[in-house]
């Protein structure tokens, strides 16, 4: 089944991409223990217009390929694709981010990552209040009919993910895993529920994933949320400690020219110090829905 | 703030991540397409799917004040494959679209396919030709590509035998929406007849993923 891989280089069709072999290509470039989000960018910024498999030889893609179809059978991931930059239907809102993604995985319905969207993300551990607010929040936005995007973790994503499929609204997991694994385990049931009624993205590569301790893999959980941000129209975070990864989305956020948004209730925190912080690099503080309101409506994306 | 996406310049070839959407797509088969029609039942966000509406707006729609999105989705479509194809394409292919559902006497005979190959490379020879042609009218709802079979389909087509001289190089089979692939393999089979000796592929603006919805299904997007 593999041998069309071998993609025949007639003229016309040269830059005709295969996604399996890119997919492949990817992998094997991840398979360099040096390879980061950040060098990988640097690669690809160097050489425009390049895809993985310029990178990489054939049979090591295929190889590649086949390993990663291989598992994602074994997870009953059976139906997926990718979105390779430069190719097919790559979000170009992607590339604001510092180290753009070359290819990511998803799986379900495609064409919501083209709607408006908003991501909602928060603490593990959120306060009885917090969840209170986020599920409020969501239905609100889910009233707006903003897609509703997360990352799948415990607590206010969890929050989020499910008030939005309560609500009739859209929702988007953006996951630190690769597709055939998740994180908390208890979400595996929301996750596939996500994925075969909405969109589950996925940037993790999963050879490199499954080869490497967990110490390692939990560093592909901030880069998701660099990600989430690019996709996204705005971040509004609803409740986070001062150590919390949300506050990688938060500086991503501001970077990429994206809305930050910040629940007043964490100003009001006064064990808090990053509100402030973030709020003089332009964080617009909430009091009301209508403070997102105003500023989302105000888009034109 | 990036804009939104625009619609894709490079070509995907159809593999095993995606073969299975295309029930009659074999894996000998060599299909290439640009983008994704990926519409559920009131989305529709991709920059693709507002293409694929545009493209194949009926012929009854003249004259309204969406019309001209039609000729703009066919110039669109022309400039991705100009982007995505060289010289050499331009060389080699000889296009054959696949016929419309309506035959060329008929009204609502729609020739959007004609005219975005002839757009693509503007005031240069391009060999587009209509072999494979359509005898009478179908009702493109109630004959939908989800229906028919490629033997079906194939009852209804005839060759153009003024059209077969010269031999082709290689066969290109144009269409807008790849679904299940009865059309590009009725098509294929006729050419197959008179042309049996030459390299035939599949060229598409877009696939639909299974269990989107119809096109035909939208009036508005």
């Amino acid at each position: 089944m593999m041998a069309e891989l071998a993609l025949e280089a007639t003229d016309f069709d040269a830059r005709a991409i295969s996604p399996l072999r890119e997919l492949g290509a990817y992998e094997a470039l991840w398979e360099d223990p040096d390879t980061s989000f950040k060098t990988l960018s640097e690669k690809f910024a160097a050489r425009p217009g390049a895809v993985p498999s310029d990178f990489v030889p054939p049979a090591r893609a295929r190889e590649c390929a086949a390993f990663v179809q291989e598992r994602f059978h074994a997870a009953a991931v059976n139906r997926f694709g990718v979105r390779v930059h430069g190719a097919g239907d790559y979000p170009e809102k992607l590339r604001d981010a510092a180290h753009p993604v070359e290819l990511i995985y998803y799986q379900g319905w495609w064409d919501l990552a083209e709607s408006r969207s908003v991501a909602v993300v928060g603490t593990r551990k959120p306060s009885p209040e917090g969840l209170a607010r986020t599920r409020r929040l969501v239905k609100a936005l889910v009233k707006d009919n903003f897609t509703i995007v997360s990352g799948l973790a415990t607590g206010i994503d969890t929050a989020a993910h499910e008030t939005a499929i309560e609500e009739g609204g859209r929702t988007i997991a953006v996951i630190g895993t690769p597709l055939s694994h998740s994180y908390p385990r208890e979400n595996t049931e929301l996750q596939r529920k996500i994925a075969t009624d909405f969109l589950v993205i996925s940037q993790v590569p999963v050879r490199r994933y499954e080869s490497q301790d967990y110490r390692r893999n939990r560093l592909f959980f901030p880069e998701r949320n660099i990600t989430m941000s690019a996709l996204t129209e705005a971040t509004i975070i609803v409740e986070a400690g001062e150590t919390s990864g949300t506050l990688i989305q938060a500086r991503a956020a501001l970077q990429q020219g994206r809305k930050l948004f910040i629940l007043d209730s964490c100003f009001n925190n006064k064990s808090l110090s990053w509100p402030q912080k973030f709020a003089e690099g332009g964080a617009i503080r909430v009091v009301g829905y209508d403070d997102i309101r105003e500023h989302l409506s105000s888009t034109t994306y | 703030m990036t804009s939104g996406s625009t619609f894709p310049q490079r070509l995907t070839k159809i593999d095993d991540l995606t073969r299975a959407d295309h029930f009659y797509l074999a894996v000998e088969d060599e299909c290439y397409f640009l983008g994704d029609y990926t519409a559920r039942k009131g989305y529709a966000f991709s920059p693709t799917n507002p293409l694929i509406f545009n493209f194949k707006k009926k012929m009854d729609r003249r004259g309204r004040p969406e019309w001209p999105y039609k000729a703009q989705a066919i110039g669109t479509t022309a400039a991705a494959f100009r982007a995505a194809m060289n010289d050499k394409a331009r060389e080699t292919l000889t296009f054959v679209p696949v016929p419309p559902s309506k035959a060329k006497s008929d009204p609502l005979y729609d020739d959007r396919l004609v005219q975005m190959l002839a757009g693509i490379w503007p005031g240069q020879s391009v060999d587009v030709r209509e072999i494979v042609i359509q005898t009478a009218s179908t009702d493109a709802v109630h004959d939908s590509e989800t229906r028919a079979t490629p033997a079906a389909l194939q009852a209804r087509y005839t060759i153009d035998r003024r059209l077969l001289a010269p031999v082709p190089q290689i066969v290109a089979i144009v269409d807008d929406l790849l679904t299940t692939g009865a059309h590009f393999k009725a098509v294929s089979a006729m050419v197959r007849r008179v042309f049996p000796d030459t390299k035939i592929i599949g060229l598409f603006i877009a696939r639909r993923v299974s269990e989107a919805v119809d096109v035909e299904d939208f009036d508005e997007i």
